[in-house]
């Protein structure tokens, strides 16, 4: 019985329901926003330490925020061309 | 060693400057020693708010630049013992001072009294971080509708990051009206939102107006339920444990209405 009687006589939902629904979803993403700056420092790290292990184009890599739920997930693709196999064991 | 007490919000206009006024006079009314710092450099408010605006001589700002002793630089407020202001200078602005230097105004206030509550401008920026620098804990304001909320997260993330410890949450402006016709939501939304601690819920008052109209605190008129609510939070300020009453007084065909729709 999810059907309430104001749904019934077909009234509009409470503004104060749809005031904290909106208010969840924006302060979500405010607390999850990665500052530009930020993800661009990221970008150039995460390439240095690759290019320890692997051979690819710096500006092949591709990042990413997704959200999933109330969560969100850095995505990185980074195509690589090689593998040095010479840093194994080292 | 006395608490300083940062009153924050984010977004302006929410009743900081009002929380701060009645919060330090009911703690100097129940007996502790209590100076209200006001950190809206170049933007004072506190000193007309709390009616001592006539009486201001120093200011922080002199303090810094050493015209003047700390103790010298308080304004005594004669119609309670105990309270004491620090305005804020209105002909500067807020880089003219650092972080710094407010936390070791707050550090030496600390030691003479028990409760020092700073007056933070609205904003992320200099003057947020100034209020914040001396604090031990925060007292963040907001009013329950979607700017001021939205606004305060900001501000209790960055708190966070600040190791501000204990956050609580005052809701300010709250309509048990309102609520129970669904236009306003109610503290327990609020609380899902932001996911702090209440210290307490203050009712839209009128008396608010007029006592700011002239200078006289709210606290000192005991039956206004304004007061009555910021009476409440200076004592659980001081470690008292009472209980947040329930504003929601709908009446009967409102409690019917929620009756029928409480599975939504």
């Amino acid at each position: 019985m999810n059907i309430s009687i104001k749904q019934l006589f077909g009234r509009k939902p409470k503004s104060s329901s749809i005031a904290k629904q909106r208010l969840k979803l924006v302060i979500t993403q405010d607390r999850f926003d990665v500052d530009d700056r930020v993800m661009t420092r990221l970008h150039h790290e995460l390439a240095e330490v690759l290019a320890k292990y692997f051979e690819f184009s710096a500006n092949s890599i591709k990042m990413d925020l997704k959200q999933e739920g109330n969560s969100y997930i850095l995505v990185a693709d980074f195509p690589y061309t090689k593998f040095h196999n010479t840093n194994m064991g080292q | 060693m006395g608490k300083v007490i940062v009153v924050t919000s984010g977004k302006g206009g929410v009743g900081k400057t009002t929380s701060t006024a009645n919060l330090g006079t009911a703690l100097a009314l129940l007996g502790k020693s209590v100076v209200v710092v006001d950190a809206d450099v170049g933007l004072r408010n506190l000193d007309i708010v709390m009616g001592l605006e006539s009486r201001i001589v120093y200011t922080s700002m002199d303090v810094i630049e050493k015209q003047c002793e700390l103790a010298k630089a308080l304004v005594r407020d004669r119609r309670v013992d105990g309270l004491m202001l620090l305005a804020a200078s209105q002909k500067n602005n807020k880089d003219d001072i650092q972080p710094e230097q407010m936390k070791a105004i707050c550090d030496k206030l600390r030691t003479t009294h028990d409760f020092v509550l700073v007056d933070s401008p609205a904003g992320i920026e200099r003057g947020f971080s100034n209020a914040s620098a001396g604090a031990d804990e925060a007292i963040v304001v907001t009013t329950p509708d979607v700017s001021a909320i939205r606004d305060a997260d900001r501000i209790i993330g960055l708190l966070q990051n600040a190791q501000i410890e204990p956050i609580n949450l005052v809701l300010n402006r709250f309509s048990a009206q309102l609520v129970g016709n669904g236009s306003m939501m109610d503290q327990a939304d609020v609380l899902d939102i932001l996911n702090i601690d209440l210290i307490g819920v203050v009712p839209e008052d009128s008396g608010v107006i007029t006592s700011t109209n002239r200078g006289i605190p709210l606290v000192y008129e005991d039956a206004s339920p304004g007061a009555q609510a910021y009476m409440r939070i200076a004592r659980r300020l001081t470690g008292q444990r009472i209980p947040i009453p329930d504003l929601e007084d709908k009446g009967l065909f409102s409690n019917i209405v929620k009756w029928f729709t409480r599975n939504r």
